[in-house]
């Protein structure tokens, strides 16, 4: 049989985004795959090195959509690590529900979108219903369905008080059925697992020797989150399980992220229980002296680490992050060898690439 | 098949879940972070505004009597910054996010007002204004006819005018 390549992207019907696959194919199956970035480039660790160190809380969150909220979170982290700023406590936890609430967004966003590349589209705008329910929640409490603009230096911008409280529990009551009729529909349904089940297959050696992270690599079965692994704010003080499975398919990757909502929901519902009153904010707007720092987060794709590097003036020297979607992309050269062509765009779509992230 | 026919049937009873804008009305939450709205009143030319906002959307112009302030809404990004951080309630995050307009339009769209200098009633020099949400945050307690007056003074002034006289205890 003859070899061809066929050029995948960087725009094409299947893709959400812009990546350009050169995928060598023998008949009808997958034998080969370059992977080519750089078509959304913007030069955003140029532009903070340009803007003060407030203006930056603004821009990180503009780096992806899906993930907005881990950014300028980690990067504020890294600010405060430099600074000594110890936040109020009430802080910490209103941080986490930040972050919980964007991780169903992203995650269910991910599980929609994979229904949708198998051709299941009522399952598909369903979920999206469903997703919807976090959007709302998101514009009514953040004021925006996607930057919610929740961090500041030393603090939050957003509080939750009574009404607020009973608000968002309310609608995340209204999200736990619809979650436990879909999970039983992915998990039982014949069309979806025809399509996914043994699909896409990473194994776990391939994860840890390629340094996967996130829900993909999970769902290899390496049991490593950085929620768990190197707790930050008050994730040691809640309880969630991790979840892991092993087969590393493109079914594992879904399930990993829909059991994940519901370990979220969790995690909100304890935040709303324990959060201790207090200020949201440190008083002054603090000066941050030189010095370099490190943070790390669990973003929705996987660990999302910060470099940051200050010289005492109000601009970054340099700031730097590496993106979660930037390892897992190494993954797909794995997932797909021997797969079939119609599941291009599949296996692509189950590690929830996110090329703004990777590129920036 | 058993999950749909439930989801079949509310949605034939419950009609479309999306909004049906722009022949009805759309959902809009009381915090959303919408235009921008700027009251000249209260702003004390502090420029923290400008220097703050991440877009460039805020720019003072320099007029003969004052500074004209400008706040470009094609250009700004609603992360709220401006009115977050400042300290004159000079600037506030509305919910109003109707800002389609026609191209012609698009330089029109903008905040605009110019935020005059003053004389001091004391010594007459000129000076930039002291608005009352910032002088009451200043002075907390003081009666209002007391903020009024210290208010049209220059900075100098007001300090020689509130310093302790000798001898009182500060
Ligand atoms: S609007 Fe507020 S921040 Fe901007 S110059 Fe006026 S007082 Fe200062
Ligand atoms: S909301 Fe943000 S982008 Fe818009 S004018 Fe204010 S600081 Fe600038």
């Amino acid at each position: 049989m003859s070899t061809y390549k066929i050029p995948v992207g960087p725009l094409h019907v299947a893709l959400e985004e812009p990546m350009y696959f050169k995928v060598e194919v023998e008949g009808e199956t997958v034998t080969g795959l370059d992977i080519q970035a750089g078509h959304v480039h913007r030069g955003i660790e140029y532009l903070v090195a340009k803007r003060n160190i407030h203006q930056n809380i603004v821009l990180t969150e503009r780096i992806c959509s899906l993930c907005s909220n881990s950014h300028p979170f980690s990067y504020c982290m890294a600010l405060e690590r430099i600074g000594g700023i110890i936040v109020p406590e009430r802080v910490e936890y209103l941080r986490v529900v930040a972050d919980e609430i964007k991780r169903i967004a992203s995650h269910l966003f991910n599980v929609a979108i994979t229904a949708h590349l198998v051709g299941f589209d009522t399952l598909f705008m369903q979920v999206m219903e469903t997703r919807e329910i976090m959007q709302d929640t998101k514009e009514t409490i953040f004021g925006n369905r996607m930057d919610l603009g929740a961090n500041r230096i030393g603090g939050v911008r957003y509080d939750l008080d009574g009404e607020g409280k009973a608000y968002l529990a309310a609608q995340l009551a209204r999200m736990k059925a619809p979650l436990d009729e879909f999970r039983d529909l992915y998990e039982t349904n014949g069309s979806f697992l025809r399509r996914t089940k043994g699909v896409g297959v990473l194994p776990r050696a391939d994860a840890i020797r390629l340094g996967l992270v996130g829900p993909v690599a999970r769902a290899s079965g390496v049991d490593y989150d950085v929620r768990r692994k190197a707790p930050y704010v008050v994730y040691d003080r809640l309880d969630f399980d991790v979840q892991t499975l092993a087969d590393g398919d493109v079914w594992s990757r879904t399930m990993i992220r829909l059991r994940e909502v519901k370990e979220s929901v969790r995690i909100i519902e304890q935040c709303l229980r324990d959060i201790p009153e207090g200020p949201i904010s440190i008083d002054a707007i603090p000066e941050i002296p030189a010095g370099e720092a490190i943070a790390k987060s669990e973003a929705p794709r996987g660990e999302l680490i910060y470099y940051l590097r200050t010289d005492g003036s109000d601009k970054p020297a340099r700031l730097k992050w590496r993106v979660p979607s930037y390892n897992n992309w190494k993954g797909l050269q794995v997932m797909m060898a021997g797969c079939k062509v119609a599941d291009i765009a599949l296996i692509v779509g189950s590690i929830d690439p996110c090329i703004s992230c990777t590129e920036r | 098949m058993s999950f749909f026919l439930p989801v079949l049937l509310r949605n034939l009873l419950k009609g479309p879940s999306t909004e049906a804008f722009p022949f009805g009305e759309a959902i809009t939450p009381k915090k959303l972070r919408a235009r921008i709205s700027f009251d000249p009143d209260s702003c004390a030319l502090c420029r923290v505004c400008a220097r703050i906002c991440p877009a460039g959307a805020i720019q003072f112009e320099k007029k003969p009597d004052g500074l004209e302030f400008n706040l470009w809404h094609n250009a700004c990004v609603f992360c709220g910054l401006c009115a977050l951080y400042c300290e004159s309630e000079g600037l506030h995050s509305t919910n109003d996010w109707h800002l389609s307009h026609l191209q012609s339009e698009k330089y029109d769209l903008v905040e605009r007002a110019t935020v005059k200098f003053q004389k001091c009633t004391k010594c007459g020099k000129q000076k930039m204004p002291a608005p009352l949400p910032l002088m009451a945050k200043l002075y907390p307690g003081l009666p209002a006819d007391e903020i009024e007056r210290l208010r049209a003074m220059c900075p100098q002034c007001r300090k020689a005018e509130t310093a302790p006289a000798e001898g009182e205890p500060s």
